[in-house]
């Protein structure tokens, strides 16, 4: 990248918004701060940033209204800040249109690891360049045109729903997808709170690919919000 | 206690049906006197007759003794006037008459008929005051046990934040450590108890919530595979060097719970086994489905729980040993709270070959075969 990318900081703490600047200066961002949801909308329209991190607890307006707002006009990619056990105010800016969120208190690296895929994921989607292969750690690897997956050297067969699953998962790779995501995208429109066929899925799916189903190392569960896909285990 | 706030209310077509019920038992109570000084009339009828006035009223004010201290004030003023009355009617002449023939008369009966009123009066203040001596202990328990709850949580809260000052102080100062490793060592100190005050905190909040009534639990039908992966990903750091087995069947059933909530009970148990057990002794994680629930158990090698304290860790604040762990005692509370509020239960028992089980239930739906067949 030539210039530094810009993220706009949408967050009132002082604190939380010093600690990001610094951070993010280190690893060669540029930050922009805003102190409110208003300002916030503003800042995002007149300086187009390249990612904006959203905190959910602003003074004026809850998050989800300025995901909505940016969205308006908008796909750049958008990283919710919120406190622990709000998980209604997380999947509703989530469905509104975020990409991804991160719980208080975290670290830099987290941060940072976080603001890095949404902006990979960014790249790709305005790119529109179709996915070909792509490897899931050492175990699994997923042709995506010829619709064929082999899990440690073994071709797997998928369903198609379990195929059409994890590609919708594979397309936002390391970022969570809402149960309402999901659904919409694989079974569509109106089906959107038959949460639990997706769970059976969903584990039909861990069971085929992961060695372990229940320690997963790449079909990750959000409790209360969704699923997340790693493309390379921790 | 915990569970009270979320008792179902009661609809409010039931209270209609209460307030019945409340007016037959205070009615109850005054059949109960009135019926209480016939006994006692009858009885001094039968053994004195009408000879000995004073054994008579003995026998009758014990009757309205005994009206006082079981019936409530009501009944017991009651008593005392019935029981004049009768006094009057069966044992002053002319007898089965309300009449009375002389002033000598008139004056016992006027003297019943005060002591009657002052044992009902009497009896009442007592009944007074021993509930206020009652509220005045409970008030004394509560501050009590408020005030040691304060001074434990705030010893918990205040030792991770003296080192986080410490540490960070040190590195402000002018005579900050030149040496990159004692920098380091600094900083991750005040790092690590940063996080812990971030637990320590996050399991007082959630206690709050939970004591104010606040636990909405959502209950879902999901597989337990889920929840269980993600609350192992949560302690992954924390389980780190450690041997954890973990034993789910394929063919368990989907369980109705609310995965927020028992993904934090997992939480709790494991980081439990990860601070009260050896660094490298292994973490056992299993489920097993019967007839009417799912049994879900997390043991460890540990020194396990000593019989007598098996019901008390449960216990908000109790801790087995002050300041081991790092915790203020209430991730088993906790724990207690969500499983019992998902109609299940959790306990503790010992191992074979050493160790801890915390095992907790959670009950499954009829079978869909059984709730169809005739």
């Amino acid at each position: 990248m030539t210039e530094a990318p810009v993220v706009l900081v949408v967050e009132d703490e002082a604190d939380m918004r010093t600690f990001a600047r610094i951070a993010l200066a280190a690893h060669g961002y540029r930050a922009i701060e805003a102190t409110t949801a208003a300002e916030g909308i503003r800042l995002a329209a007149k300086h187009r940033p390249d990612i904006v991190l959203l905190d959910l607890g602003l003074p004026d307006a809850d998050g989800s209204e300025v995901t909505r707002r940016i969205r308006e006009w908008s796909t750049m990619p958008i990283l919710i800040i919120s406190a622990r056990g709000s998980e209604p105010a997380k999947v509703k800016a989530l469905d509104e249109g975020a990409d991804d969120y991160m719980t208080k208190p975290f670290g830099a690296a987290e941060m940072m690891a976080r603001i890095r895929v949404a902006l990979r994921n960014a790249a790709r989607r305005s790119g529109a360049e179709p996915m070909g292969v792509v490897q899931l750690g050492e175990d699994v690897r997923v042709d995506l045109p010829r619709h064929a997956v082999t899990v440690r050297g073994q071709p797997v067969h998928l369903t198609p729903i379990e195929f059409k699953l994890l590609a919708t998962l594979i397309q936002r790779a390391g970022m969570v997808l809402t149960h309402h995501d999901l659904l919409e995208a694989v079974w569509g429109p109106g089906h959107e709170d038959e949460t639990q066929y997706l769970r059976v899925y969903m584990t039909h799916l861990r069971h085929k690919i992961e060695r372990k189903p229940a320690r997963p190392r790449y079909l990750m569960t959000e409790v209360g919000i969704g699923y997340r896909l790693r493309l390379e285990p921790q | 206690m915990l569970l009270d706030a979320r008792s179902p209310a009661p609809y409010p077509a039931d209270v209609p049906h209460l307030r019945v019920q409340a007016a037959l038992r205070t009615m109850g109570r005054y059949v109960a006197a009135a019926l209480v000084v016939a006994a006692s009339t009858g009885t001094a009828w039968f053994v004195f007759g009408a000879g000995d006035l004073a054994d008579v009223v003995m026998v009758v004010l014990l009757g309205v003794v005994f009206a006082s201290m079981h019936f409530g004030y009501g009944p017991s003023v009651l008593a005392a006037v019935l029981s004049a009355i009768t006094f009057e009617f069966f044992f002053l002449p002319p007898y089965f008459s309300l009449a009375i023939a002389n002033l000598h008369h008139v004056v016992t009966f006027g003297v019943m008929l005060t002591i009657a009123f002052l044992i009902s009066h009497l009896a009442q203040r007592v009944r007074d005051q021993a509930e206020k001596a009652r509220r005045a202990g409970l008030l004394a328990q509560t501050e009590q046990q408020r005030s040691a709850l304060l001074s434990s949580v705030s010893h918990d809260l205040r030792t991770p934040l003296a080192v986080i000052t410490g540490a960070t102080s040190t590195m402000l100062s002018p005579q900050a450590p030149e040496d990159e490793g004692a920098r380091r060592v600094l900083l991750e100190t005040a790092y690590r108890e940063a996080r812990r005050l971030d637990r320590l905190v996050r399991n007082l909040l959630e206690m709050a919530r939970l004591e104010a009534g606040e636990l909405k639990i959502k209950k879902e039908p999901q597989p337990l595979e889920e929840v269980i992966g993600s609350a192992l990903d949560h302690v992954e750091e924390r389980l780190r060097g450690r041997d954890v087995d973990v034993t789910v069947p394929d063919e368990l059933p989907l369980v109705a719970f609310d995965s927020v909530l028992v993904e934090q009970v997992l939480i709790n148990l494991l980081e439990n086994a990860a601070k009260y057990t050896p660094p490298e002794s292994p973490i056992d994680l299993s489920a097993v489905a019967s007839a009417g629930d799912v049994t879900i158990e997390v043991s460890d090698r540990g020194p396990g729980v000593a019989e007598d304290l098996r019901e008390r860790v449960f216990e908000k604040f109790y801790r087995v040993r002050d300041g081991e762990g790092g915790g203020v005692g209430l991730g088993l509370t906790i724990c207690r709270a969500i499983v019992s509020a998902h109609g299940g239960r959790i306990w503790v028992t010992d191992r074979d070959g050493g160790g801890a089980r915390f095992l907790f239930t959670l009950p499954l739906p009829p079978s869909p075969t059984e709730a169809t067949t005739p």
